[in-house]
């Protein structure tokens, strides 16, 4: 852009002494054009600008936000079905703590998506964000993600059956989740994401803490 | 890029043109122009006074060929970048009705604004549909668990769609497909949620993919069509975001009866 300012710039003064009409259609033409120009390229960082302040979709952002929601729903189920089974207090709390939370966080999660103007699908396999994530899927599970025999059973126990079998599920579930949390906390710097990631971690690693004393206290049958 | 702007170019440029005048010549300033600007800087900050004894030259139209075509053409290499990063930033941000409406094949039911298609009701016992398999509707107050569910034997018209509803794709194929072609759609449904599978007996395709007010019928699950139809349609389509997949049923099999009174 500096060419035609430049080159229009000295062509405009002199151009009273010397062959004026050339000159100043010229001048016209080059602010036109650098008028225009400067239209489109406002115009440009204004579509952009937001766009590309966000993350976009193959991001490792919204690979975590859209693998983390799958990944959260499977808690949300076991822990609908121990809140509707458990007989023990402490179960029944535990559980509706964990499926009100996570439904909840992935309400947030989605949101975000929205906010992105990103699809809440994605055609990668799940973990494709993740370095090294090879393997980690198995049967499209994600890591520490129950299997569909483990809830079949899980349906059908009662009891401390029941309980024992909800608690170690959980347990499992959260330990691959926090995996993935703390794999995003170092990827990313996205404040929204990170703030959710770290509570994921700290509040999971909490209940694995209380999953293992309720497991301890559990009859042994 | 201010400061380089108002010393440089004009000098060095001029004096190649006075010389010249005319097109070729110009070609010559262009060339030298772009090459050699930076270098040029230095030369330029001497010439300006230097230069105004040979600038009043008679130099008029042709000689502004040279910067023109080179703006011209810095110009529209901006332009094409920009263009691209645009139409990039559209691109991946394409409506999903918009890829739904893309994939080759697909039946848009919700442009029919058909009301037995478009209700939401709850109702309890077996009901018709008006497609097979069903695509919306009325449906019963249970959902079928739709957390990447893969069902060996035919569901609950009433429980799926309500699925639909909650914003599940459902994969159907008609009962009795080769079983590596099974496997194929087992492995797009196993372990993601919104997502559900099942056999039917009377499928006219082998197989069908449904999303609520949505279809694709195609017969092989090597489509690459059954992957955009997932992409475009799992969640987006769902009519109460957020709505959950567990805690549906889990059995096969037709829907139970209503209840013979008040309900």
């Amino acid at each position: 852009m500096s060419v035609s300012t430049a080159s229009s710039a000295p062509a405009g003064t002199p151009s009273d002494d010397a062959a004026p009409a050339g000159r100043r259609r010229f001048g016209a033409a080059w602010l036109a054009a650098a008028l225009a120009f400067g239209l489109l390229v406002g115009l440009a960082i204004g579509l952009l600008g937001p766009r590309l302040s966000t993350p976009g979709d193959d991001s490792v952002e919204a690979g975590f936000l859209r693998d983390m929601s799958t990944h959260h729903a499977q808690a949300v189920e076991m822990s609908m079905i121990a809140h509707a089974n458990s007989t023990n207090p402490k179960v029944v709390t535990l559980s509706a703590d964990i499926a009100l939370t996570q439904h909840g966080q992935i309400g947030y999660m989605q949101a975000w998506l929205r906010d992105w103007h990103l699809s809440p699908t994605s055609s990668q396999p799940p973990m494709a964000w993740m370095k090294d994530s090879a393997g980690a899927v198995q049967n499209g599970l994600m890591p520490g993600m129950a299997t569909p025999e483990q809830l079949a059973q899980l349906r059908t126990a009662t009891g401390t059956a029941l309980d024992r079998q909800f608690l170690t599920l959980m347990r499992q579930h959260h330990l691959g989740g926090i995996h993935m949390a703390q794999e995003i906390l170092d990827e990313s710097d996205d404040a929204d994401v990170t703030w959710l990631a770290e509570s994921q971690v700290r509040g999971q690693q909490s209940e694995i803490n209380l999953i293992d004393s309720m497991l301890k206290q559990l009859p042994t049958s | 890029m201010s400061t380089p702007g108002p010393e440089r170019v004009p000098s060095t440029v001029k004096v190649d043109k006075t010389s010249g005048q005319g097109k070729p010549p110009a070609a010559k300033a262009a060339g030298a122009k772009s090459a050699g600007r930076p270098g040029a800087r230095p030369q330029g900050k001497g010439g300006g006074k230097g230069r105004k004894p040979t600038a009043p030259v008679k130099v008029s139209g042709g000689r502004n060929w040279g910067p023109i075509a080179v703006a011209g053409v810095v110009v529209l290499i901006a332009l094409g970048i920009i263009g691209y990063g645009v139409f990039a930033s559209i691109k991946g941000t394409e409506s999903w009705q918009d890829r739904a409406a893309g994939i080759d094949g697909v039946v848009n039911y919700r442009a029919q604004n058909n009301p037995a298609i478009n209700s939401q009701e709850h109702k309890e016992g077996p009901l018709t549909y008006v497609t097979n398999p069903p695509v919306g509707g009325a449906h019963n107050s249970v959902w079928q668990n739709c957390m990447g569910d893969v069902y060996p034997q035919p569901i609950a018209n009433e429980h799926a769609v309500h699925s639909l509803e909650h914003g599940a794709v459902w994969v159907t194929y008609k009962q009795g497909l080769a079983a590596d072609q099974v496997a194929k759609l087992q492995e797009k449904v196993q372990g993601r949620d919104y997502m559900l599978m099942s056999p039917i007996a009377n499928l006219d395709k082998n197989i069908s993919l449904q999303a609520w007010g949505y279809q694709l019928k195609v017969d092989n699950a090597d489509d690459k069509r059954i992957d955009e139809f997932i992409k475009a349609l799992r969640l987006n389509a769902s009519l109460e975001p957020n709505a959950a997949c567990s805690s549906g049923n889990t059995k096969t099999g037709p829907v139970e009866a209503a209840a013979p009174a008040g309900n």
